[in-house]
């Protein structure tokens, strides 16, 4: 198994003295060096260190470590079952609605533990947004949707104002702005998602956490949804799980393999590597990783 | 081939047909003979006469008024009992409250009655009252608006909870106004349900309600309160054609009440089965 170095700080070392990530040595692991990524895009979203997660006695994910950027499109790609979803769920604390998980090891968000002892996952979930699988409205009207929460959270500024300026952000209003009092069931599986991806940017979140967003839909609405996270990458951070190995090499500029370890017992997720997501397709340090993108696996 | 799944399809909306019949029949009758034997009383005296001057009226607003007891009682710990047990109690504590829902749900009225008597009646020195019919009444239907709730926020999809926490919902704010309105119509249910219980329950009542012929106050202490069922169970057992036409007419009165309530609750569940309307769940 390849070792992973793990990320850490060097406050001393310059910009310059790391190696430039695109032009790494094959051979080397694709961790690009913190000080540079510093430098070229601000401090980490989320830092995570050797996490490792449990479904109760079963370890789902083991020793990951890996850094998000902000503005930046982070793409998260394996194999069914290799812990996408877990490891995503872990960046906004939704596994502690699952009785019985566990975690170790740290994550960092915007430079603060997310799993601190004071940190309140209700606040911390506000910043950070979520897109899932299936489309998921609540069983309300197009425009509660979207107004629940930023009304619920006492948020500033108009309410009609910042449904609007969602829906437009999720390139729905044209749709849907003369019927906004419609269940949120009359829209088709694509509108829907759009829907949701409104009612996640409503409450203005630094990060978009997106799981398979486009899984339900046609290629036309996944088209959609793609164009719209490259206009939203602008101002938030987004983390996507996708299956759709074109879809990551088309939106994401970092990516990340995954897979399922059976070396110590038992079906854990693992990370292989992470790199630009050029290099990761063209040019994957690991051989798990080409055999997963050329289609040899799974 | 074909005839033989026509014989089939025949034979089981035969079965189906006569299932039905062997449910409505019994009904239709009991609510015939009922209305029938009730005939020589009925009449808009039965509604302004007290049970001394053969009416019973007491008697009706008697039984409302412990309606709407159980309803705020049974209703409001009921209901927060379920939501308790079905989003917020720990896995243990979940164990522990069912047993002992179970064990409650389980309880003969006429014991729940009794144990009223002993407590309430007595002991507590509540004298037969008000609210030592409705504690009692609403310990029997307790479990069951539990139960109801318990399952009807558990159906729920998980997803709208995902939904809610992923905006950083509070999990109060959820449960009332992202989980309730899919639950509503399955707890609307068992509140009716429970009411239509309470309607037809005499056992509970007979240790702790007592009875008067005067109207029925909102003291909750040391006044008796009048009902139907107890005007049904103590006229039968009275001489002569008048008095059991009143036992036949409080009778039916009680099953208009549990009409009604099941209509006002089918309508409610419509509306709130209408705010949801495909949501697959
Ligand atoms: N709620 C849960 N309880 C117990 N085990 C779980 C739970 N959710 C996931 N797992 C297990 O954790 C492992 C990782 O699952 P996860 O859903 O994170 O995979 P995934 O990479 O998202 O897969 P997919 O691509 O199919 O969505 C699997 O072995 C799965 O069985
Ligand atoms: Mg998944």
């Amino acid at each position: 198994m390849t070792e992973l170095p793990s990320i850490r700080v060097g406050p001393s070392r310059s910009p310059a003295s790391g190696p430039q990530e695109d032009k790494l040595p094959s051979s080397e692991p694709s961790v690009s060096d913190p000080a540079e990524v510093e430098a070229t895009h601000g401090p980490s979203v989320f830092r995570v260190e050797n996490l490792f997660f449990y479904y109760g006695d079963h370890l789902a994910l083991r020793d990951i470590t890996l850094d998000i950027r902000p503005r930046e499109i982070t793409s998260l790609i394996g194999p069914s079952g290799c812990g996408k979803t877990t490891f995503i769920r872990c960046l906004n604390r939704l596994n502690d609605l699952i009785p019985g998980t566990r975690l170790e090891g740290r994550v960092e968000f915007d430079g603060e533990s997310l799993y601190g002892p004071d940190v309140r996952a209700i606040e911390l979930r506000r910043r950070i947004g979520m897109v899932f699988q299936k489309p998921n409205p609540f069983p309300k009207s197009i425009y509660e949707n979207v107004a629940l929460a930023p009304r619920m959270n006492r948020m500033k500024g108009n309410l009609d104002d910042v449904v609007e300026e969602s829906l437009v952000r999720a390139a729905l209003w044209d749709e849907v702005k003369d019927k906004l009092r419609a269940s949120a069931f009359s829209l088709s599986g694509g509108q829907q998602q759009r829907l949701c991806i409104a009612r996640a940017i409503a409450v203005r979140p630094e990060v978009i956490l997106m799981d398979e967003p486009c899984s339900a839909l046609d290629p036309v609405a996944t088209f959609r949804i793609e164009e719209l996270m490259e206009d939203l990458k602008n101002d938030y951070t987004i983390v996507i799980v996708t299956h759709n190995m074109q879809q990551a090499a088309r939106v994401s500029d970092r990516t990340a393999f995954f897979t399922v370890d059976t070396s110590q017992g038992g079906r854990t997720g693992v990370m292989v590597e992470i790199g630009a997501t050029s290099k990761i397709f063209t040019a994957p340090s690991d051989q798990r990783t080409e055999d997963y993108i050329t289609g040899r696996f799974g | 081939m074909r005839r033989r799944r026509r014989f089939l399809d025949l034979t089981f909306w035969g079965l189906a047909l006569l299932a039905f019949v062997c449910i409505a029949l019994p009904s239709l009758s009991i609510v015939g003979s009922v209305i029938h034997q009730a005939v020589p009383v009925l009449g808009w005296s039965l509604f302004t006469q007290r049970t001394n001057a053969l009416g019973i009226e007491n008697a009706i607003l008697g039984s409302l008024l412990l309606l709407v007891g159980v309803l705020v009682v049974a209703g409001t710990i009921g209901v927060a009992g379920g939501v308790y047990l079905a989003e917020f109690a720990p896995a243990r504590l979940q164990r522990f409250l069912r047993f002992f829902s179970d064990v409650l749900a389980g309880m003969p009225s006429i014991v729940v009655g009794y144990i009223g008597y002993v407590t309430l009646v007595v002991a507590f020195h509540w004298g037969f009252s008000l609210l030592a019919a409705v504690v009692a009444l609403s310990v029997l239907v307790l479990p069951y608006i539990v139960k109801t709730t318990e399952v009807s926020f558990r159906q729920v999809p998980t997803t709208l909870r995902e939904a809610a926490a992923g905006l950083g919902l509070p999990r109060s704010k959820t449960v009332w106004r992202i989980l309730l309105p899919p639950a509503a119509s399955g707890v609307i249910s068992g509140l009716i349900v429970a009411l239509a219980i309470s309607t037809g329950e005499l056992a509970p009542l007979l240790f702790t309600a007592g009875f008067s012929d005067q109207n029925p106050t909102l003291q909750l202490l040391h006044h008796q309160v009048p009902y139907l069922t107890s005007v049904t169970f103590t006229d039968l057992a009275l001489p002569g054609a008048r008095a059991h036409a009143t036992a036949a007419a409080a009778a039916a009165v009680s099953l208009a009440i549990v009409v009604i309530l099941i209509a006002a609750g089918r309508l409610m569940t419509v509306r709130a089965r209408r705010a949801t309307r495909g949501m697959a769940l």
